[in-house]
């Protein structure tokens, strides 16, 4: 009986040593929840700066970006522990981050103060400064990582940043209040969520004009590839279900359910999760993939936006 | 305080979802969902508020006035004061008019080349514990506030405004939102000034006008209650802070008025403003019982304000109120 309960003691500390962890950022509460991904448990609660709204891994892979947009910093997480490695102050209003294909450029959108700010990634060099109104807010680049693509929330339009020039190259309106923006594995297309409208506007972007709308539902937002090449979700915020896009035929092929505001996802590399954080009910929601069905809750903090974890589908 | 924490979430997510959202939507405004979810919050807790302290404060003025009044008729419209306050339409207003001129100070500061001060870099310890973190803002915000409430009772067009809140001759917890929306937007610009420049976390910042508030509510109550000799040096009690609304003693003499700590009086004793007379008088200002009027309704009040202040700007005219209460 003993040494039974010593090789469960025992055998339960090796799957905590060896636990995989999620990573949700709490907007609103200036915190990170570390969740363990097989028991889904919130393991802790990491305090960050003010408003971590996105966050990334490193072009390197063994470190988190968490962007705390109020806070005017980036967090490095270990992407195994979530413990907090450094901070990087200075990095003014970072909502939302991205490194170039090519690894050359860091590209920060500061949606409060209206401006993107492009980086030397090597270094974090601060480029240039480009005033870009209003509320430039998600982005997605070109395979060539010639361009970042930056949506205006506000001003309802695509903007198209030459990163070599570091100058706009050109922008064009795509509709009410456009938030994510995903480039086809084909590198021919951006979807954009039009959160305003509620469909999908897919935008030839070396034509510079939008070639389709792909109705899905109210507050198309955020996508997630589901890491076949060929199938991308978008999360609709307001209308709470998450629609399937096939990427070749450019259709919506399934919609189903997932209450409590869905806005960032994450996929397990089997494909058989979708992890969900659910911006207006304060926990994250797993889904299965095989039936569309939300299987559990996951209490978090206030107003969870980003969500990460290591074995995630990805391309 | 978890479950309650809990509660109010799954009440705003419902409230959001079932109302306000398809609202936001009809009217072209998704934006701004985020900035109306976070609002729903302070909503829910504003009317907890009014629950709680009517709940509690309401049975010990009736039964432990400091004063017994032959009815409540003026307290009315302190009632109407604190529900457009605690329910957010005062602060919400407040922010779309400031939010706009806060961001573009900020993003031309930055474009210059400043940054805001941030008192988590300054102390590093300050971001790993929301404790600490919660103390050391409270205790920063309170000694803020301190020198705003004297600055009030200083300058002659402030105190044209701020005089609307200690007119009230019936003081009770429903008097503490009773204030010259004017006085009010500047007062809100002086705490969202320093809590932005100190960079108080937005959790924490919930938490800590929620403790405020209730203190104040609590502190401008019509009860008999002291917190005896060390209890009152510690915290504004109903007895301390009604030595601030006394006819002749908390808007004159060489500081124009005492007890102006609004959670701490500890910030009177070190600025030498602090008054612990064992005494319950009544409240108001000296030139009413002259018969100076500062007004009954809402509006009528609000107006009584703009006339004191455009009074006091005017460079030959008397300024009102204050230099008879002063005097």
């Amino acid at each position: 009986m003993v040494r039974l309960l010593g090789a469960l003691i025992l055998g339960g500390a090796a799957c905590t040593a060896h636990a995989e962890i999620a990573v949700v950022l709490n907007s609103q509460d200036a915190s990170v929840s570390v969740i363990n991904k097989s028991s889904y448990a919130e393991l802790r609660r990491i305090p960050v700066g003010k408003e971590p709204h996105h966050l990334m891994r490193t072009p390197e892979g063994s470190e988190l970006i968490v962007a705390s947009s109020a806070g005017n910093e980036l967090l490095f997480l270990d992407a195994s522990t979530g413990d907090v490695k450094r901070r990087l102050p200075n990095i003014s209003d970072p909502y939302q981050i991205g490194f170039s294909p090519n690894r050359k450029w860091f590209v920060v959108n500061a949606l409060r103060l209206n401006r993107v700010d492009i980086y030397a990634a090597d270094g974090f060099r601060l480029v240039k400064r480009i005033p870009l109104r209003s509320t430039p807010s998600h982005m997605a680049f070109n395979r060539a990582s010639t361009h970042v693509f930056v949506t205006l929330q506000e001003s309802d339009e695509l903007a198209a940043i030459d990163l070599a020039r570091a100058e706009i190259d050109w922008r064009m309106p795509v509709g009410r209040q456009p938030a994510g923006i995903w480039m086809t594995p084909d590198d021919k297309h951006l979807l954009i969520g039009v959160m305003g409208r509620g469909h999908v506007e897919v935008v030839d972007w070396r034509a510079r004009r939008s070639v389709k709308q792909l109705e899905t539902a109210q507050g198309a937002h955020n996508f997630q590839t589901l890491g076949d090449r060929r199938h991308v979700l978008v999360s609709n915020r307001a209308a709470n279900s998450i629609s399937v896009i096939d990427q070749e035929t450019l259709t919506v092929v399934d919609t189903f359910p997932v209450p409590g505001g869905p806005d960032d996802m994450e996929v397990t590399a089997d494909g058989r999760e979708l992890w969900v954080t659910n911006r207006w009910a304060r926990s994250v929601s797993v889904v299965d993939l095989a039936t569309h069905k939300v299987v559990r809750k996951i209490s978090v903090g206030r107003s969870p936006h980003g969500i990460f974890f290591v074995n995630a589908a990805r391309e | 305080m978890s479950r309650l924490g809990d509660a109010v979430g799954l009440a705003q997510t419902w409230l959001f979802e079932a109302a306000v959202q398809p609202a936001l939507y009809w009217l072209d405004l998704a934006s701004l969902s985020d900035l109306a979810y976070e609002s729903l919050e302070w909503l829910i807790w504003g009317a907890l508020e009014i629950a709680v302290l009517y709940a509690i404060l309401r049975p010990l003025e009736a039964h432990f006035p400091a004063e017994r009044w032959r009815d409540r008729r003026l307290v009315g419209t302190d009632v109407l004061y604190t529900f457009l306050h605690r329910l957010g339409i005062v602060p919400l207003a407040f922010f779309f008019l400031l939010t706009p001129v806060v961001d573009w100070t900020e993003g031309t500061l930055r474009l210059a080349g400043f940054r805001p001060f941030n008192l988590e870099e300054a102390l590093p310890w300050v971001a790993t514990s929301p404790l600490a973190a919660f103390l050391l803002y409270l205790v920063v915000l309170d000694l803020s506030d301190y020198w705003r409430h004297r600055l009030q009772h200083r300058f002659e067009w402030w105190w044209s405004l701020h005089a609307l809140h200690h007119s009230q001759r019936k003081m009770s917890f429903w008097t503490d939102n009773r204030n010259h929306l004017l006085d009010d937007m500047i007062g809100s610009l002086w705490f969202a000034g320093i809590a932005l420049a100190i960079g108080v976390p937005p959790g924490q910042f919930l938490l800590i006008v929620i403790a405020t508030r209730m203190l104040e509510s609590f502190s401008h109550a019509n009860v008999r209650i002291r917190f005896g000799s060390i209890g009152e040096r510690l915290l504004v009690s109903p007895h301390y802070h009604r030595r601030h609304h006394a006819i002749g003693f908390g808007h004159e003499g060489p500081s124009r008025g005492c007890n102006f700590a609004v959670l701490l009086p500890v910030w009177d004793v070190i600025f030498r403003t602090a008054d612990f007379t064992r005494r319950f008088d009544p409240t108001g200002i000296r030139d009413q019982l002259a018969g100076a009027r500062y007004g009954e309704r809402f509006l009528e009040q609000q107006w009584l304000g703009l006339r004191r202040l455009a009074c006091a700007l005017r460079p030959r005219q008397s300024a009102g109120s204050q230099s008879t209460s002063a005097a």
